[in-house]
């Protein structure tokens, strides 16, 4: 078991009053999973990621990673563990310094030494690296990276958080930020070199299709709880009709997740479709 | 006369606004301690040589000195939360009663004691007229390669990156604090050394010396940064020292001629400050003289 999260209750305090974020919250991946995360907005989806990463501690139950309790480590000892991709491509790479230098920073976790961050046989591993991604990125390695597009930014991201092979990944939306044409091509790598590397991977997403195309498991959450956990064979089954439907069910009466099921366009249909759904529950 | 001297100024001060590059531009940090930690530097050599220690090791314990009160600014500012601006300040008015109390009076006088700079002039068997222009050159020359080097170091482009986005170097595995404090050390180490060289050059360590001093390198970055518009580090380390030469340079010529105009000495400060808002609110006012609204 890679990922135990264990009866974990997450609260926020909103003014005078206590937000419920997670609640009771039991989640397990196991090695190779590749579990897709959806949910409307305030299902606490991101709060899991940051509850798992070590950004929030929970007020009760735990946190386990690859067999370890870290419900009380910070982040950055965490960090040896888990590699994150963030909605917003800047978060991920430090802007002005150039690709190599980003790439060969990523290359280990932990400790830093006095000894130059580029040689020879450094740059031979990050132009390597940084080929797979088939982007031309490995000519532009003297770039620095606030002069590349969204989308290979957000490619360069996926590979510095993999470089290190973490036990496991989480993707935070991480192409939602994107143009349709972009978030379809990090899509396409961040699933190549998950594959590769049998990544254990979290990825929350708002789109239902990609949730259903992407990985072996689908988790969606509702109100700080997981109100559906398909496996590999009913996931191949369900269609984003079903998921609207199961949406519907357990009470969203969120639009905007709504139209966001069919992903780009469609969004006329798509509210039909729903209505439609509601009309047969 | 006045371009030696503004040169020889330039350079002793350019090790402080190297420091100054080094919290303000690449880590991102405001960092007001720079104007207790000069004259600390001054302070520990200025008593050292006063008590016979060569003037190479007053030098070495002036940088060091800076750079234990770099590491109070930077624990101030990580561990204990304290926001940025409010931990230099912090510092920097604790080293105001440190620095009394290690001189043990409000001055120093260092006339006809051994200095570093004339040690290592004669050691190389420079002209007498060079002497302090040759020293405070190998100074800043080797200071600013070490800094160089350094910042393409694992340790150092780690530094750099937390500069720009800490959270990164969080998921790296690395806690941004540490190397935040140890930036700061090395920032102040830097500003130490400068105060510790200065009272050596001028032949005293003052109370008052440090007044001003986060303005005058902050000018010296700005100044170094629009004429040279750095791409690269080497090129931005450069622009420190080349900043710090045009803007002592600038004084110089203020002082000599402001009178003309009406200025005295006392206008310096009035007119750096000005320097500096000005370009730091340069962006500003493009952005509302194109009629784009922040």
């Amino acid at each position: 078991m890679i990922l135990e999260v264990l009866k974990v209750t997450k609260t926020f305090a909103l003014g005078a009053e206590r937000v419920v974020a997670l609640e009771d919250l039991d989640l397990f991946l196991d090695e190779g999973d590749f579990a897709t995360v959806i949910g409307s907005n305030g299902a606490g989806k991101t709060t899991l990621l940051n509850v798992i990463a070590g950004h929030y501690r929970p007020d009760r139950g735990r946190v386990r990673l690859a067999g370890q309790d870290v419900t009380r480590w910070p982040v950055h000892r965490r960090a040896y563990f888990i590699g994150r991709v963030f909605q917003d491509p800047l978060q991920g790479t430090a802007a002005h310094m150039t690709v190599a230098e980003n790439l060969a920073l990523a290359r280990k976790k932990g400790a830093r030494a006095l000894v130059p961050l580029l040689t020879a046989r450094r740059r031979r591993f990050i132009m390597e690296a940084v080929a797979s991604l088939e982007m031309g990125l490995e000519r532009r390695l003297s770039e620095k990276v606030a002069h590349l597009s969204g989308g290979e930014r957000q490619a360069l991201t996926v590979l510095m958080a993999i470089l290190t092979r973490p036990k496991l990944l989480l993707l935070d939306e991480h192409t939602a930020a994107l143009d349709p044409a972009n978030a379809e091509k990090v899509l396409v790598i961040t699933e190549r070199l998950v594959a590769e590397q049998q990544l254990t991977t979290l990825m929350v997403t708002h789109r239902m299709d990609q949730a259903l195309a992407v990985g072996n498991r689908l988790i969606m959450m509702h109100k700080g709880r997981i109100v559906l956990d398909l496996g590999e064979q009913e996931k191949r089954r369900f269609r984003v009709e079903d998921l609207v439907g199961l949406f519907r069910k357990v009470g969203v009466s969120d639009d905007a997740l709504l139209l966001t099921a069919n992903g780009e366009g469609g969004i006329g249909t798509m509210a039909e479709e729903a209505k439609k759904q509601a009309h047969l529950l | 006369m006045l371009v030696l001297h503004a040169a020889e100024q330039g350079l002793i001060y350019g090790l402080m606004a190297l420091g100054v590059y080094l919290s303000f531009r690449v880590l991102a940090f405001p960092d007001l301690s720079v104007d207790g930690t000069l004259p600390l530097g001054a302070a520990v050599a200025g008593i050292l040589i006063l008590r016979g220690v060569h003037p190479l090791w007053a030098g070495l314990a002036g940088a060091g000195a800076g750079a234990l009160a770099g590491t109070l600014t930077g624990v101030l500012a990580t561990r204990l939360r304290i926001p940025g601006l409010l931990a230099g300040v912090l510092t920097m008015i604790m080293l105001y009663s440190l620095n009394l109390r290690i001189m043990g009076r409000p001055n120093l006088s260092l006339l006809g004691k051994p200095s570093a700079l004339v040690y290592l002039a004669q050691g190389l068997g420079t002209p007498r007229a060079y002497e302090n222009l040759v020293a405070v050159g190998i100074f800043a020359l080797v200071a600013a390669g070490l800094l160089l080097l350094f910042l393409h170091t694992e340790v150092g482009a780690t530094l750099r990156a937390v500069g720009q986005n800490p959270e990164l170097v969080r998921t790296l595995g690395t806690n941004p604090h540490n190397f935040l404090i140890l930036g700061l050390a090395l920032s102040n180490g830097l500003v130490g050394l400068a105060g510790a060289l200065v009272a050596q050059y001028s032949g005293f360590a003052d109370v008052g010396m440090g007044v001003g001093t986060i303005i005058a390198g902050l000018a010296s970055v700005i100044v170094g940064e629009i004429l040279l518009r750095p791409q690269s580090l080497l090129a931005a380390v450069a622009a420190a020292l080349v900043g710090s030469v045009v803007y002592r340079l600038a004084i110089s010529v203020a002082l000599r001629y402001g009178a003309v105009l009406g200025f005295t000495a006392s206008d310096l400060r009035l007119l750096t400050a000005l320097v500096v808002l000005g370009a730091l609110a340069a962006p500003a006012l493009r952005a509302a003289w194109k009629g784009e609204t922040p």
